[in-house]
């Protein structure tokens, strides 16, 4: 049973901080599909860091920055230049998973893996068994806690999601739209780099090509199947994750008997009946994207 | 018609920043990046040969981006090209086990009309859940796209797997080659004539049809369009089912052609450079096919800059991403540019 939740939190952290940064987004008024793009470069900029500085905090304050500027390219491109946030967050999904392996040949001349000599402390024998888990992992909750606080509770998050839902009447209280989704983005980028930095250092200590492999999409899905509320969507994301562990077990347990990649594809379905649902709900999902200022360029 | 021509030249300008933007990666990277773009150039145009591989990778990305062109129109924001692009190449796997030793002549075309439906009903689920229940297309079709990815990977490693297939991409037992539709060059006059007539057939349904002209005031203002009497949930279905169908034929040709097979994750980046096509050429049909080539080239360059300049090809995707984060922003300081000559509005 431990060994399963280890398994699950191990998944399911990086997942978590990421789904948050959407949330974030979300809620400023930004579909971010960027968020892959973004795990990849912390995942890299953490793993390199380290080789870099041998020292963690550097290498996540590096992670850090590194995300943050292309959180803020992302701003520019979608607020400035009023490009699609959708075409565009996924254009920055491509130049983090492009760029990242760019960098990993053009620094190591080959597209190996890079192992880093360590990762992110562990939380210790103090903790049983659960003491291989980082403490990224301990730190995850309070995170949770602390966006709920800062979005629920706090000016500012209200402030943001008015910007969010209706960017003309929050204006008309002294707001900024423009420099709200900046902030979001901002923060956001932060999360993705603590994502990225868990899921290379947290319980593995490498960068592969594309080691994210979807879950900063699956991560905007858990942010949709969470309403975009910090606390929904983090257990949305943790369920994406059972999921998945609880698919690997199958296959281990069952061989092929189970298909598990058709188990694979629950979160996705969950999301699909997830967003008819509160559309249903809600009686029709507002539009996604203003799709129309597009076309009447 | 002058409009037009400017919004295919601020296009332009906006892939030429993009291309300068890859330029300046390439060098902060280690790579000489004038180096880099001439091998990008030569690899997909100029090398002898090379015409024929870029149109390779073209033709089935123009029939993609078509469909693409044809929901975005209708004001739909249909992403789901890669799963409709899968589920085609799938259904027609299905079907060649299916028809296994008919006559080519019937074979080829059942083929090609299963994929058809199988990539139309990839996009039926969300067309049908948009416009009965405003089910926002862009997370259903996403989701779809990730659902036909491990679908994908189901059929080639369960029902339809090469027993003799090895290594680490799990694939589908060889089509049969009496009905392949090409060489694994990928380039063949069934392939040319099949994009030929999508291309005619999408340009009259656009240019020249109630549907079109329907569509894209549909696009426009929806609203205004089911006042004037149209059905707009009629036509927006159609639009997201001729998506679906042409990019399910795409994965068909595909499978029939150059590979032969399907394999999981076979083709990845297929439905998302169609999407950036079908923007680049602001959604016409004949612009489609000139972006299509251009695409064609880029994907066709791929596989040779490794060789040629040293450079993984990634720089590729590199290059479409970028083009991705400029193609649809709106600079005023560009049409102010481009307004000094153009008419006023």
């Amino acid at each position: 049973m431990n060994e399963i939740i280890i398994s699950i939190l191990r998944s399911g952290t990086p997942l978590i901080y990421v789904t948050l940064a959407g949330v974030i987004a979300q809620r400023a008024g930004v579909w971010n599909l960027g968020l892959e793009g973004l795990m990849i470069i912390g995942a890299c900029a953490t793993i390199l860091g380290i080789m870099l500085t041998k020292s963690v905090g550097a290498a996540i304050l590096i992670a850090i920055l590194a995300c943050v500027l292309a959180s803020v390219l992302l701003w520019f491109v979608i607020d400035r230049l009023k490009a699609n946030p959708i075409i565009a967050g996924l254009g920055l999904t491509g130049l983090g998973i492009g760029g990242t392996a760019l960098a990993v040949q053009s620094i190591f001349g080959s597209q190996a893996t890079v192992t880093a000599p360590f990762g992110i402390p562990k939380l210790g024998p103090a903790f049983g068994s659960y003491g291989v888990l980082s403490v990224a992992v301990a730190a995850m909750p309070f995170v949770v806690f602390a966006m709920w606080v800062v979005l629920r509770r706090t000016r500012f998050g209200l402030r943001l999601a008015a910007c969010g839902e209706h960017p003309f009447a929050a204006r008309s209280v002294g707001a900024n739209p423009s420099r709200m989704r900046l902030a979001a983005l901002a923060i956001g980028g932060v999360l993705c780099a603590i994502g990225g930095a868990e899921l290379a250092a947290g319980s593995l200590q490498f960068f592969a090509q594309g080691m994210t492999a979807g879950r900063g999409f699956m991560a905007f899905a858990a942010v949709i199947f969470g309403a975009a509320h910090p606390v929904g969507a983090t257990f949305a994301a943790l369920f994406f994750a059972i999921v998945g562990a609880l698919g690997i077990r199958a296959q281990l347990t069952f061989g092929d008997r189970i298909p598990h990649d058709l188990l694979q594809a629950l979160p996705y379905l969950a999301t699909v009946f997830g967003v008819w649902l509160s559309g249903k709900l809600r009686g029709g999902a507002k539009a996604a994207s203003s799709f129309a200022e597009l076309r009447d360029q | 018609m002058k409009d037009s021509l400017f919004t295919v030249v601020r296009s332009l300008i906006f892939v030429v920043l993009a291309l300068i933007l890859c330029a300046l990666v390439f060098q902060l990277a280690g790579y000489n990046a004038p180096v880099t773009l001439w091998a990008v150039l030569d690899g997909a145009f100029l090398r002898s040969g090379a015409i024929e591989q870029s149109l390779r990778w073209a033709l089935p990305l123009f029939i993609t981006a078509v469909g693409v062109g044809i929901s975005f129109r209708a004001g739909f924001f249909n992403i789901g090209a890669q799963g409709q692009f899968y589920v085609g190449a799938i259904s027609a796997a299905f079907a060649a086990e299916a028809v296994k030793g008919g006559p080519a002549f019937l074979v080829i075309p059942t083929l090609l009309l299963a994929g058809m439906l199988g990539g139309a009903l990839w996009a039926l689920w969300p067309g049908l859940l948009r416009l009965r229940s405003g089910t926002d297309e862009v997370i259903t079709t996403l989701m779809g796209n990730f659902m036909a990815g491990l679908l994908l990977v189901y059929v080639t490693s369960g029902p339809l797997k090469d027993p003799s297939g090895s290594g680490q991409q799990a694939s589908s037992r060889p089509l049969d080659p009496a009905y392949r539709i090409s060489d694994s060059l990928g380039l063949s006059p069934t392939i040319i004539m099949i994009a030929v007539v999508v291309g005619i057939l999408m340009w009259l349904l656009v240019n020249r049809t109630a549907f079109g002209v329907l569509a894209s005031l549909a696009g426009r203002n929806g609203t205004m369009v089911e006042w004037q009497g149209a059905r707009l949930w009629k036509l927006g279905l159609s639009s997201f089912l001729v998506s679906g169908a042409l990019a399910g034929l795409a994965g068909t040709i595909e499978f029939m052609g150059p590979n032969g097979r399907i394999a999981s994750g076979f083709l990845p980046a297929h439905g998302f450079t169609a999407i950036l096509i079908a923007l680049v050429a602001n959604l016409s049909v004949l612009g489609t096919a000139v972006a299509a080539v251009f695409f064609g080239g880029l994907a066709s360059a791929a596989l040779y800059l490794p060789i040629m300049a040293g450079l993984p090809s990634a720089a590729i995707d590199i290059i479409n991403a970028a083009i991705a984060l400029f193609i649809t922003a709106k600079s005023t300081f560009i049409d102010r540019v481009m307004r000094l000559g153009g008419p006023k509005t």
